[in-house]
């Protein structure tokens, strides 16, 4: 599933360029997601607080997508779009297409908060099925000004 | 004092106490791999039936909703007997508390100091 802007990056030009990363889908490789946030958020000149914000939307995306697959390690591609006026951040897995859960009670083990999160810490969360019934959340910063 | 290192995650538990209270130190990044740790070692803190639980957040560089979810859970433990005091957040760990509404729960505390928390203890009368 890749847009017509996502043909790959563009050589010495900030704007419209992406960066990838593709890793499985388990709890134990969302250090590295994060890593590879960190980078992104550099690249992008995000300041400390706007990548800490980057990084917990998208562990909480990554998450839910690993909590959703079991075991059966469903690879994730993450897209770290640049435009001159926004960032855009992919998370496109090939799991079974599904929303995030929001919770509805307050329970004991508290899940559901994943959603929520993104979206107070993000200024776009867009929730898409992919045409292979997979699931996309594309995480949006804007830049101000 | 005992000290975890938890598999490949980044974070670091180590539990011992307060003027009394149960204190579980969270040394690094809390993520969704890390919190079934933590989960376990405050499970274990309340387990001794204490009206107080802390944890100390000084060194906890990240947390998110896995994490998150387990204080949560503690400060609903408590809410009858006690809280869950947190000490020393980050600035960006207090907004996300902010966000899940935990600072407007009267069972979570929020201290910038250890002294703070020792005070607010032995007003607690224990």
């Amino acid at each position: 599933m890749m847009s017509p802007t996502g043909a790959g990056p563009e050589p010495g030009s900030p704007a419209g360029r992406c960066l990838r990363f593709s890793v499985q889908a388990q709890t134990a490789r969302l250090a590295e997601i994060r890593r590879f946030v960190e980078e992104v958020g550099g690249e992008f000149g995000l300041d400390a607080e706007r990548v800490f914000d980057l990084k917990v939307a998208v562990s909480e995306a990554c998450a839910n997508a690993a909590e959703h697959s079991g075991g059966s390690h469903v690879p994730l591609q993450l897209c770290a779009r640049f435009h001159p006026d926004r960032l855009d951040f992919e998370i496109t897995d090939g799991g079974g297409f599904r929303v995030p859960q929001v919770e509805r009670r307050p329970r004991t083990d508290s899940r559901g908060l994943g959603l929520p999160l993104m979206v107070a810490l993000m200024d776009e969360v867009r929730i898409r099925k992919t045409p292979g019934g997979g699931t996309n959340v594309t995480l949006s910063l804007l830049v101000s000004g | 004092m005992s000290l975890e290192k938890i598999g490949e995650h980044d974070v670091q538990l180590a539990s011992s106490h307060l003027v009394q209270a149960p204190l579980i130190v969270i040394d690094g990044e809390c993520d969704h791999g890390g919190a079934g740790a933590l989960r376990a070692a405050v499970e274990e803190a309340l387990s001794a039936d204490t009206r107080v639980v802390l944890i100390d957040l000084e060194k906890c560089t990240y947390i998110d909703s896995g994490g998150i979810s387990v204080l949560l859970g503690a400060a609903r433990t408590l809410r009858d007997r006690g809280w869950l005091g947190v000490l020393a957040p980050n600035d960006n760990v207090r907004r996300l508390f902010e966000i899940v509404g935990l600072t407007v729960d009267t069972s979570f505390r929020v201290f910038d100091h250890r002294e703070d928390a020792s005070r607010a203890l032995e007003d607690l009368g224990r």
